[in-house]
């Protein structure tokens, strides 16, 4: 008897096999905020294989009992959980083990591999990269040469690597290339946390599991598109990274990349990883450059930047980004970045899709929204003089997940009068239950093997040959060419001209 | 608790009629400020048992109108009013011969999305009326093999499930993820002894037909039921063959289980795992999110039945 019968109709699965998961960077902030939470969330949901265990890897000495306390201390600061007393925890906690070594550390892997064997882990094993992204190369080469990265007879390898994937361009190509020398690409997981927030994936059922939605969604019925990813923080401790990244790294080249592909993306032959990556792909194939060749035929340029200046947020009075610490005084990194974006497709051709993100604006949203074409006749113009609002359909990301239409009502009274109303579902509040963080659904997935909501390499790549040029462009202008926004607000005014100069404007959040 | 509910069910209810019920909830979610719940409803909870069995189901049913989307309706069979009351959000019928019920039900449940009924007791007629109406019944009622059987003649008008079957999901798949295990997966074929032991004999027959169907043992499998009277439905489950077994026991906080899988006596692996939310909301929470059939439940309940009093039964002290 080689399948398993009692996973059939069973109400917990699906459920991975043996597993072995090796946290490079164990130390590190995501592993004790969201890695070993995530790792307790599926523990306690009873998703982990029986034959389950965690290797911490990071640089400082310390053993194993000191690893298992930095577990129990994240969950209590980071996941609520009285873990002293609890008794999952317990358990999981003696499933955890540290091995000490630096990712330069050639006899760090040699060792690391003893000690696979040692604890027979000889079934799957998942390498997680939750270290800087400077040092990825070294952790797979080393895999590789220990030997590492592919299994010898049964079982699986597994590697999940953080973003950012690359710089540019030609760094992200070269991470693949190393990559691929050691790893196949279906052994490759690179994650995007938010392709596994429950909203994201109701996003392709929304889409393709109605019958009433697909047919509007294209440029006959909707008018535009406006994604939006705001935060009220700043720079936070992570001036080192930012200095480098920018807006545009660290949020569009990935997360809003992802999230404009699932908006626009064609139907899937099925459910598929492969089928719906191709999809996706083929949203960043029909991209038009961001960067005209001439100056656009409107003369508005289709990117803005801007660096939040010393303001107020959320009643709180907040430095500048170049006061922030960490920050060069001269910094040109931009904090908040506004696109236009169009896409050479049949669905899409003329229809503008806005993407906004930024640091230290008033609230911290991400949400899609699709605004439609107003009706063709205004007939209510003379008993309702107030223009009519076009419809919305607006996609809530985070932080209360969910979906809103907004659509016009007929006000009480005897007059025919026109009022915009939102009809609203939420997760939170419609199903019952905890919905899963994003960081315990893609653990999960790359434990079962399935890729579907990690991007593959052709799609990073894509997005850096969309981004790359503005990088290339930015560092060509003059600092002073930065504009600046005032911490807690909406932006810069030439956000508002980007869109003011197609006739709209951005919604009010 | 039952004084409370007495008095909250027959005094503070406010009385309504059937056709202001739709307004009065709407104004009341107005009023509360509760923003999903009226607007995005995915499915119809009626619970419905006698008079006590009724009267247990409300906390249950208004704290899942707090945590889900839902329409709660609870049906008692006892004459506590003429009119239906809003007790929250809970709609209560009181009173309603037999034969209305479904009559009425049909007039309250959510047009176009799923009703499940939770039947917690009544007469074989009305459960197969309510069984026409239901997209699912969830069975929480005694005995259990008198409901059973009736369930079996009403599958195909029906997906059916159990609370007591709901009380096992966690020892299923606990049993399942060590067969993952292939030393234990090589094993199973040699698998010929079960014993499980617990306070609810019928929660018991269900696990054992479950591992009965899904091994497809014959009569040479020696399947063993010890009834305790300790609190807990299921205490611990013993399966395994001549060389590897699996034990699952209740830990002594009696909200975890402790596991281990052992071949020749040596310990493969152990692990403790929580039993989740066993209250009667995070039961019923389980069975909203069970959209389709549960051929699984339905195989046991099939075995369940057929075998409920030919497997060896013990009675053990606490």
């Amino acid at each position: 008897m080689t399948e398993n019968p009692f996973h059939d109709n069973l109400r917990i699965e699906p459920t991975p096999g043996p597993t072995t998961l090796v946290i490079f960077g164990a130390t590190g902030d995501l592993a004790r905020r969201k890695l070993l939470p995530a790792i307790y969330n599926l523990g306690r949901a009873q998703r982990l294989p029986a034959r389950f265990s965690v290797i911490g890897v990071a640089r400082s000495p310390m053993d194993d009992d000191a690893f298992r306390k930095q577990f129990i201390d994240s969950l209590r600061e980071f996941a609520d959980v009285d873990a002293e007393h609890d008794e999952v925890a317990a358990s999981l906690a003696k499933r955890l083990f540290y091995h000490a070594g630096a990712p330069d550390d050639a006899q760090a892997f040699e060792r690391l591999r003893a000690r696979l064997q040692e604890m027979d882990a000889i079934e799957g094993i998942l390498y997680y990269l939750a270290i800087p992204p400077g040092v990825y190369g070294q952790v797979i080469e080393h895999l590789g040469a220990a030997e590492l990265s592919q299994p010898r007879g049964r079982g699986w390898r597994r590697v999940i690597i953080e973003k950012p994937f690359g710089t540019d361009l030609n760094s992200a190509r070269e991470l693949n290339a190393l990559v691929h020398r050691h790893f196949t690409e279906d052994q490759v997981f690179r994650i995007d946390h938010y392709l596994g927030k429950e909203n994201v994936q109701n996003l392709m059922v929304f889409r393709f599991g109605n019958g009433m939605f697909e047919p509007i969604w294209n440029r006959r019925y909707i008018d535009h598109v406006q994604i939006t990813a705001a935060e009220t923080v700043g720079v936070e401790r992570r001036a080192s990274y930012y200095e480098g990244a920018g807006a545009l790294r660290d949020m569009v080249q990935n997360h809003l990349m992802q999230l404009l592909a699932l908006v626009a993306m064609e139907p899937p032959i099925a459910f598929t990883a492969e089928s719906v990556r191709d999809r996706k792909m083929d949203v960043l194939l029909s991209m038009q450059p961001l960067l005209e060749d001439g100056p656009a035929a409107d003369g508005q340029p289709n990117v803005v930047r801007a660096q939040y200046a010393a303001g107020w947020v959320a009643g709180s009075e907040v430095p500048g980004y170049r006061e922030e610490p960490g920050v060069d005084p001269h910094s040109t990194t931009e904090t908040f970045v506004a696109l236009r974006v169009h896409l050479d497709s049949w669905r899409w051709a003329g229809v503008p899709f806005y993407i906004r993100t930024g640091k230290r604006l008033p609230k911290r949203t991400t949400e899609i929204a699709i605004q439609f074409r107003r009706p063709p006749l205004q007939i209510f113009k003379r008993t309702s003089p107030s223009s009519i609002a076009p419809n919305l359909l607006i996609v809530n990301v985070q932080p209360d997940e969910g979906i809103s239409v907004r659509f016009e009502a007929k006000l009480p009274g005897t007059r025919m009068q026109l009022a915009p109303v939102m009809m609203n579902f939420r997760y939170g509040t419609a199903f019952g239950g905890q919905v899963p963080e994003a960081y315990e659904t893609l653990l999960l997935d790359a434990m079962l093997g399935d890729p579907t909501l990690f991007a593959r390499h052709d799609f990073v790549e894509a997005s850096w040959a969309l981004i790359t040029p503005v990088h290339e462009a930015w560092r060509r202008e003059k600092p002073a060419a930065v504009p600046t926004y005032e911490a807690g607000e909406w932006g810069p005014r030439e956000a508002d001209a980007l869109m003011a100069c197609d006739g709209r404007r951005w919604r009010t959040l | 608790m039952e004084d409370v509910v007495s008095e909250v069910l027959e005094q503070r209810g406010k009385d309504v009629s059937f056709s202001e019920i739709e307004s009065v909830l709407a104004r009341g979610t107005q009023t509360t400020g509760a923003t999903g719940h009226a607007r995005a409803l995915t499915v119809t909870v009626v619970a419905i048992g006698p008079d006590e069995r009724a009267r247990e189901a409300l906390p249950p049913l208004q704290q899942l109108c707090d945590g889900c989307a839902v329409r709660a309706i609870l049906v008692t069979q006892a004459p506590t009013s003429s009119s239906p009351k809003l007790v929250g959000n809970v709609v209560v019928i009181g009173g309603l011969p037999d034969r209305y019920v479904d009559n009425a039900l049909a007039a309250l449940r959510l047009s176009s999305l799923p009703t499940l009924v939770w039947w917690r007791g009544g007469s074989a007629d009305m459960l197969a009326s309510l069984a026409k109406l239901a997209d699912r019944v969830v069975l929480d009622a005694d005995p259990a093999p008198a409901v059973w059987q009736r369930a079996l003649e009403l599958v195909e008008q029906s997906a059916f499930s159990d609370l007591r079957w709901t009380r096992l999901t966690r020892w299923r798949a606990l049993v399942a993820q060590f067969v993952d295990v292939p030393e234990v997966r090589d094993a199973i074929a040699s698998f010929n002894q079960l014993r499980v032991e617990g306070a609810d004999h019928a929660s018991c027959s269900l696990l054992a037909a479950w591992v009965r169907t899904a091994l497809h043992w014959k009569d040479a499998a020696t399947i063993q039921i010890l009834e305790t009277t300790r609190d807990a439905a299921i205490e611990s489950i013993n399966l395994g063959g001549d060389r590897t077994e699996l034990a699952l026991r209740l830990a002594s906080s009696r909200r975890c289980v402790e596991a281990s899988a052992s071949v020749d006596g040596r310990t493969l692996m152990s692990r403790v795992v929580s039993l989740g939310n066993e209250s009667l909301t995070g039961l019923l929470s389980e069975e909203l999110r069970i959209r389709s059939r549960d051929d699984a439940f339905e195989a046991a309940l099939r075995g369940a039945v057929r075998h409920y009093e030919h497997v060896s039964t013990e009675h053990r002290a606490p």
